[in-house]
């Protein structure tokens, strides 16, 4: 029985999921939600898979599982045989769990100026967009030094973790909600480098990055 | 101080390591958006943000090694000139060299990338640069007006040893430089330099992190109390009046350029590469196919074609066959130049252009044939898209540019010594049969492609598919017709007589037509026709091209009607 | 203060979906940089006025509005205007043939004029880079010559034999065919599009954009389908055609300038360009100014 994922194709939260599964290779049906305009997530029968009435929703084995991050948590335990995305040793677990915490604040401020300028949500603009200026500009700073300190990703190992997952899709399309990131090169060149990782694939709104040098050697 | 747009002064854009092989860099200086990228070769490229096509930013594109590729339409433009090589939605044609994206002045140095909103002065490197090797530290964007964030670096000097101003919104704290670049009226980078790499690198680069973010957060809150300056308002520059009607692909005659022999070597036995340098900046843009009038010292001028691949605009790099029996075009070139010569050449001029949109492509090179197609092959390689490159040559010490070869990453095949009729079933081979987006390109002695093209045709490969350039025009042209000619856009109608060209005659009658080889091979003078029926003579237009009787060579053929109706 | 033009004042202009608008509940949006406000009554036909100082989501009783905007509903939208509009909205014939899946597809907001989204919508050379896999894919990159006319009696910009190779034209499309698209513009701010349906081949789905101009540099696009489909659900195909105008979101809020240059000497253009040249001529000869940078007097 395969995975089914709830799904839009416009949200970042559902493209998280659909990012790590074809990184995994870890086949799943798709169940499209018509999240916008029709508000089906509103609806009773999504109420029932998730009573918060929010996307992504992600069954597997008769589970019914929501949150983004807790959804890529699991299905890097469940189906990453190297253990590399979501790493069990208690330290690096931590970190990872500290930058799904961001990521969730970066869909508060990010994603939230993208809905409210695109899809007419009613959150307060200059807001958020200030509190992702404030996110970035920690996230520019974590990562130039890390590229000093040999560290490509957002956590210590030498591999990306699905903190990487967790924080790309809202900072790669924070410029939909007025944000720019032309103050954050460290940022934009993980973008590259996240663009790279092999399986990767975009959504609607993100465009591929070229090759790397190495990659065409 | 307030800015101004048209500021000379060089300032830092970027440091060394913001520019990763591959990556494009998004920046800005007095207000105009940057959009920065090294190539393979290390050059660094500060180009306006903005494609010409839709406007739409080169930040957002591919950095592709030699050449920036736009996310719109994918549009190619070339390292170091910025100039349009390649627009995909029409890949049979060579863009006009002149769609050519804004540049800016550029130098890297001392960790940094300098640059400036126009040419005006030239890069002077700070004073005291020659007494360190310097040390970049973590650049700080700051949300404040640049020349208070000049003046919040100087307060952060001691009373005993004050900063030290510098030109250019620079200062000197003790042993720390300080540059500010200006991003526009309320925004600032803040680029530090240390006289040299400390020992504990990441301590202090954290510890001066740390001082410049509370020097950051300070001015913030300084700037929100104050009312916002108004943003810088650059102008967008217009595009030539040629360029803004649907620009066409020929580039006039006329244009010659200095350029010096960098190097003259022995590539293969009998072909001479020379390495013809650009003696100020690089070299004009050019397409894969492209070849140059060269301009040799007994007055003659030959072509030869451009072997280099994307972006490298430096240098052309052509190869010459040393032939005894050529009227003297060669063996001038050969015998009578040297390295450190100057030599006139044209711009590049392509009637041979690479389509970049085929599922395979065949090079086929016979004998100096290799040059168009080992340029051909370059690109092709940079942008892993699949070919064969097939290259027959006599002897194996005949094949030129072998080192260039064994560089690709593509399928080459040397192929020596074969007999005539091995060469035809070998090409057979090569080719196989054709399916859709695949195409041939050849070039070499007319036998040479006389075959291909038999064996193309043979195997249901269809006329638009090969492509072939002729160096020369074996044929004896036959000049006894007498004919007359209208002249549509000129008002004028002229008599061609016996043993004179349609080019010539109308070079006699005051018109400026161009023209290159003049022997019906390169293709220059390629002239549209209304009415008549042509006698052509050329070896440039395929078969239904001449049966369509729509465009003629006008320097060797002629008409079979009594009249014909030019469209020039 | 902004350049409205007369012909921009006096059309129709797009502001909602009607499905959308809730009876009795007041909705607001900005049209022509003007705050305006809009709900349904009992019987479900909009009423439009200049916002004074109604909330989005309030309660209202839709009589108690006494100075109104025009209004008029076609293709599953409501329409509104500041001045004199004409009596009936541009014709899409198609939209009411009775097999038809007709759907709103989300109204959704950009950072970039009205004219400039127009005219992405008529090109094709961004198929394989922006639309990758889907309306087009390397190496099929060929613009091949289509007919450009503007249509004096229709009073519209018609492209034809536009052709383009599609590795999946359609949602219902299961393989990668050439497709032949029309183009129409007729009215400065909505085009539609027409290509053959990959389920009925002789007759044509139809895709719309109806942009409503915020203000100078941004705006809403509001997409209809109405398609030839028997297999495939409302949220299948919202979700095909949200896809493909997401990918272009990114592309039109990174255009400069924002407004539509109508100087010809602003950009570059190519052979494949014919229809988005004709389009901006037709702009100048009608004079609009609002969205658009205008030639130089």
């Amino acid at each position: 029985m395969a995975i089914t994922l709830y799904d839009f194709e416009l949200s970042g939260n559902c493209y998280k999921l659909r990012l790590l599964m074809n990184i995994l290779r870890v086949p799943y049906d798709i169940i499209p939600v018509d999240f916008f305009p029709g508000r089906q997530h509103k609806a009773d029968w999504f109420l029932r898979l998730n009573p918060f009435g929010q996307l992504p929703v992600l069954k597997d084995d008769g589970l019914v599982l929501s949150d983004s991050g807790a959804i890529l948590a699991y299905l890097a335990r469940k189906y990453d045989e190297t253990g590399q995305w979501f790493p069990s040793d208690p330290a690096t677990m931590a970190e990872v769990l500290r930058w799904h915490a961001v990521a969730d604040d970066i869909t508060a401020s990010s994603s939230a100026a993208r809905l409210a300028l695109g899809f007419d949500y009613d959150f307060d603009i200059a807001k958020t967009q200030a509190a992702a200026h404030r996110i970035f500009r920690l996230m520019d700073e974590h990562l130039w030094f890390g590229e000093r300190e040999g560290r490509d990703w957002l956590c210590a190992p030498a591999h990306p973790t699905t903190a990487d997952i967790a924080c790309f899709p809202y900072v790669m399309l924070s410029e939909e909600g007025g944000i720019s990131r032309q103050d954050y090169p460290a940022l934009r060149r993980w973008t590259d480098r996240v663009r790279r990782i092999p399986g990767f694939v975009v959504m609607s709104g993100i465009f591929p990055a070229g090759r790397a040098l190495e990659q065409t050697e | 101080m307030s800015l101004s747009l048209t500021d000379p002064s060089w300032y830092p854009i970027a440091s060394s390591d913001d520019l990763p092989f591959r990556h494009v860099y998004q920046g800005q200086l007095l207000g105009r958006e940057l959009a920065v990228w090294r190539a393979d070769d290390g050059n660094v490229n500060v180009w306006e943000n903005r494609c010409l096509h839709r406007g739409v930013r080169l930040s957002i594109g591919i950095n592709e090694g030699g050449e920036l590729k736009c996310q719109y339409h994918g549009w190619r433009y070339a390292n170091r000139s910025a100039g349009c090589t390649y627009i995909p939605a029409h890949p049979a044609d060579a863009p006009a060299r002149r769609i050519q994206n804004k540049t800016y002045p550029v130098r890297e140095a001392f960790g940094l990338v300098w640059s400036a909103a126009n040419d005006d002065i030239a890069f002077t490197p700070f004073p005291g640069a020659e007494t360190g090797t310097w040390f970049a530290l973590r650049p700080m964007p700051v949300n404040a007006a640049p020349e208070d964030v000049h003046a919040a670096l100087t307060s952060l000097a001691p009373d005993d040893q004050p900063a030290e101003l510098l030109p250019a919104l620079g200062v000197r704290v003790g042993t720390t430089l300080y540059f500010v670049q200006p991003i526009d009226a309320n925004r600032a980078v803040i680029r530090g330099l240390l006289a040299h790499e400390p020992a504990d690198a990441i301590t202090t680069l954290r510890h001066y992190n740390e001082t410049l973010t509370k020097l950051r957060d300070r001015l913030e809150r300084a700037a929100a109390r104050k009312p916002i300056p108004a943003p810088l308002n650059p102008a967008f520059d217009k595009v030539s009046v040629e360029l803004s009607t649907m620009p066409d692909i020929s580039i006039p005659r006329g244009n010659t350029m200095t350029v010096v022999v960098k190097r003259k070597w022995t590539s293969a036995e009998g072909i001479i590469g020379f390495e013809l340098a650009s003696r100020t900046g690089h070299l004009p843009t050019f397409q894969p196919g492209a070849h140059i009038d060269v301009h040799l010292p007994n007055g003659l001028i030959r072509q030869y074609s451009i072997t280099n691949g994307p972006g490298d605009l430096l240098s052309y790099i052509i190869g010459v066959k040393a032939e005894s029996a050529s009227k003297g075009g060669s063996k001038a070139l050969i015998e009578t130049v040297s390295e450190g010569d100057l030599l006139a050449i044209s711009e590049p001029r392509n009637n041979f252009p690479l389509r970049r949109d085929a599922t395979r492509t065949v090079l086929i090179a016979a004998g100096i044939g290799i040059t168009p197609l080992l340029s051909m092959a370059r690109f092709l390689d940079k942008s892993s898209l699949p070919y064969e490159l097939h290259y027959f040559a006599r002897t194996d010490d005949q094949i030129a540019f072998r080192a260039e070869l064994g560089a690709l990453h593509g399928k080459i095949v040397l192929h020596t010594g074969l007999a005539r009729d091995t060469i035809g079933q070998t090409i057979a081979t090569a080719l196989g049969s054709w399916s859709r987006a695949q195409h041939v390109y050849v070039c070499g002695p007319s036998t040479m492609l006389e075959t291909v093209r038999a064996t193309a045709a043979a195997q249901d490969w269809p006329e638009e598919a090969i492509h072939f350039e002729y160096f020369k025009n074996d044929k004896v042209i036959d000049d006894s017709s007498s004919f007359e000619i209208e002249l549509a856009r000129s008002a004028m109608t002229l008599q061609v007589p016996a043993g004179k060209t349609i080019l010539e005659v109308m070079r006699d009658a005051g018109l400026s037509v161009p023209s290159s080889c003049e022997q019906g091979a390169c293709g220059t003078c390629l002239t549209g026709v209304i009415v008549g029926e042509c006698d052509h003579q050329d070896v440039y237009l395929n078969d239904s091209e001449k049966r369509a009787n729509t465009a003629m060579l006008t320097c060797v053929s002629r008409a079979k009607s009594a009249r014909l109706v030019l469209d020039i | 203060m902004p350049n409205i033009d007369t012909l921009t004042h006096n059309s129709w202009q797009v502001i909602a979906a009607t499905e959308e608008i809730g009876i009795g509940v007041v909705t607001t949006t900005i049209l022509l940089d003007t705050q305006i406000a809009l709900t349904r009554d009992a019987d479900g036909l909009p009423v439009v006025w200049r916002r004074s100082d109604e909330q989005n989501g309030d309660e209202i009783d839709p009589d108690t509005i006494v100075e109104r905007l025009p209004v008029i509903t076609g293709y599953g939208y409501i329409w509104t205007s500041f001045g004199t509009p004409p009596k009936e909205l541009f014709p899409i014939p198609e939209y009411a043939e009775p097999d038809r899946v007709n759907m709103s597809c989300g109204s959704i907001g950009i950072h970039v004029s009205a004219p400039r989204a127009v005219e992405n919508f008529l090109d094709m050379g961004h198929f394989p880079y922006v639309h990758t896999d889907i309306l087009g894919a390397e190496p099929h990159t060929e613009v091949k010559e289509y007919d450009v006319e503007v249509s004096e009696e229709r009073d519209e910009v018609l492209a034809t034999k536009c052709k383009f190779f599609q590795p999946r034209a359609a949602l219902s499309a299961t393989e990668g065919m050439e497709v032949e698209y029309v183009y129409r513009v007729p009215h400065p701010y909505c085009s539609v599009l027409y290509k053959s349906s990959p389920e009925a081949p002789e007759r044509r789905d139809v895709i719309a954009i109806f942009l409503q101009p915020v203000s100078e540099d941004r705006c809403r696009a509001h997409l209809l389908q109405s398609m030839i489909d028997s297999t495939s659900t409302v949220t299948d195909l919202r979700r095909f055609q949200q896809t493909i105008f997401g990918q272009d979101k990114p592309i039109l809020e990174n255009q400069y300038p924002k407004r539509l240059p109508l100087d010809p000497r602003s950009e570059t253009p190519i052979r494949a360009d014919k229809s988005a040249i004709a389009y901006r001529r037709w702009l100048s000869q009608k004079g609009v100014t609002y969205g658009v940078i205008p030639l130089a007097s």
